[in-house]
């Protein structure tokens, strides 16, 4: 059986936890905070009709129109941030970027790097299996991905 | 190795050291089937078979809640992985305990009771390869500096963070190896079943980490995302050193080692209480007993020299009859021959 000392260092380490974790959860890098009122960085890959870049590097599609609504949820501006899949990927990594759209499916491969949120939608993919469209999140930014989850839960009806 | 015993009378040891062994039939060489065991340590063998029961039913159910929360989760999929571990001690055990009932036959003249130290070793392999993954997975983590994402989870129209439920089911997870652990903890010395002992390490082990796993995913909460691993890390020590001592133990005493007590912490009192005991025979002047842990019950070769003026024929001639068994092949290299006044019936036909 375990230590006195061993299990009293357990249960002070959990009230401490507990009581400074009201308002959990936090972010790792604190992006919600940052984001509200301010900048939300979001990468952006072309996937229509998810998302679509233009030419006069304007976007559109369900998924940033989605964005805006959050944003705006959040009082944030949106700072659309264009590229490849990848490179989005390893911007996120470097904490660059707080999301990242571009029709993710919610069992991409970008797993790991990448917070994926609850399904936004469920739509047939183009071998007609059910595809279901997710969010990227930095991870490790449990606030945000928790802000926007409960957003596309409460846009979904579900709350 | 050997042509051995058919035993002298004997009486086998077969409680740890409270020495309730109590009135049995004296038999030669009764093997070791469960009526080896008195009805006191039936007894305890019964209630824990219902322990064990009871651990599986409870672990089963872990590895379903926890299976069904993991999610993206590093934590809750280690998590996962350890309950998995954690059913096999106890099946070892259930298995073993079964396999103990056959009586000793001629093909199996030692009888099954060996199968207790091989459920051992199963026990204790489980449970150092439950430390060592936890070990990798919290290394892993470090180093790769995965943090983890946990969200939302919608019950019945509310938002709920995922952690909480985590820490929740985690906690439940924590109840049954706390009991279960501890009562099996109280039995494994007065039944000498160094499985419980193992197994009860194992349930220590499971609620330990448990909690690691509610800090670490406070600690996720709190944005510390390397707080998992590091408590993981921190419990996988104490993990390894028990994996390690019962894995020592079962390779001992399936290896014939000298009997140890239950917890393998010492070797055990009765293998100098049997020298004294027969050196305290008129006709013995000195006397020598190798012990060794069939599981439950010992088995014990007794050597002894008559006392001058005791008529030393038989001893001679059992000497001589070792001797040309000995030169029968290299093999027979380990003889004990010991007199007894009737062929047990287990042991009839033996040499076919």
């Amino acid at each position: 059986m375990p230590s006195a000392p061993a299990r009293g260092a357990a249960l002070a380490l959990l009230l401490a936890l507990l009581a400074s974790g009201c308002g959990l959860p936090r972010d790792a890098d604190g992006a919600l905070e940052r984001a509200s009122g301010g900048t939300l960085v979001v990468g952006i890959a072309e996937n229509p009709p998810s998302t679509e870049i233009h030419d006069d590097g304007s976007v559109s599609g369900e998924e940033v129109d989605l964005v805006q609504e959050y944003a705006r949820s959040i009082d944030a501006q949106v700072e659309w941030v264009p590229g490849g899949e990848g490179e989005l990927a390893r911007q996120m990594r470097a904490g660059d970027l707080d999301l990242l759209i571009g029709g993710l499916a919610a069992d991409s491969s970008l797993e790991g790097d990448i917070a994926l949120t609850r399904p936004y939608a469920v739509a047939p993919g183009p071998d007609g299996e059910e595809i279901e469209h997710v969010l990227g999140v930095r991870s490790g930014e449990n606030a945000l991905l928790v802000s926007v989850e409960t957003h596309l839960a409460s846009r979904s009806g579900e709350l | 190795m050997r042509e051995a015993s058919t035993g002298a009378e004997r009486e086998l040891p077969s409680s740890g050291s409270s020495g309730s062994s109590g009135a049995r039939t004296r038999g030669a060489a009764d093997g070791s089937g469960q009526d080896a065991l008195p009805a006191a340590q039936q007894e305890l063998l019964r209630r824990a078979i219902r322990l064990e029961r009871w651990t599986l039913a409870a672990v089963a159910l872990g590895v379903l809640l926890v299976g069904a929360l993991a999610g993206q989760s590093q934590s809750m999929k280690a998590a996962w992985m350890e309950d998995s571990l954690s059913l096999l001690p106890p099946l070892a055990f259930l298995i073993a305990a079964r396999r103990i009932r056959r009586r000793p036959t001629p093909e199996h003249p030692y009888g099954h009771h060996r199968s207790i130290g091989m459920a051992h070793m199963v026990a204790s392999v489980a449970l150092l390869g439950m430390g060592a993954f936890l070990v990798i997975d919290s290394a892993t983590t470090l180093l790769s500096r995965e943090r983890a994402p946990v969200g939302i989870t919608v019950i019945a129209g509310h938002a709920m963070w995922t952690g909480w439920l985590m820490i929740l089911v985690m906690a439940l997870t924590t109840i049954g190896p706390v009991i279960l652990g501890r009562k099996k903890a109280k039995l494994a010395e007065p039944l000498h079943d160094k499985v419980l002992y193992a197994d009860a390490d194992m349930n220590k082990a499971d609620w330990q980490s448990a909690l690691a796993t509610i800090v670490g995913v406070l600690g996720i909460g709190i944005g510390w995302w390397w707080a998992d691993a590091v408590c993981a890390l921190l419990i996988s020590a104490s993990i390894i050193h028990d994996g390690v001592k019962n894995l020592r133990g079962a390779v001992r005493g399936l290896a014939d080692a000298r009997a140890r007590t239950y917890d393998d912490s010492a070797s055990h009192p009765l293998t100098r209480e049997v020298v004294s005991v027969a050196e305290r025979e008129a006709w013995v002047r000195e006397a020598a007993a190798r012990v060794r842990d069939e599981g439950h019950v010992f088995h014990v070769e007794l050597f002894v020299v008559p006392a001058e003026g005791t008529p030393a024929e038989l001893a001679r001639l059992c000497e001589d009859l070792r001797e040309r068994i000995r030169d029968i092949d290299w093999k027979l290299h380990d003889i004990v021959v010991a007199p007894v006044t009737e062929i047990p019936a287990a042991q009839v036909g033996g040499t076919a």
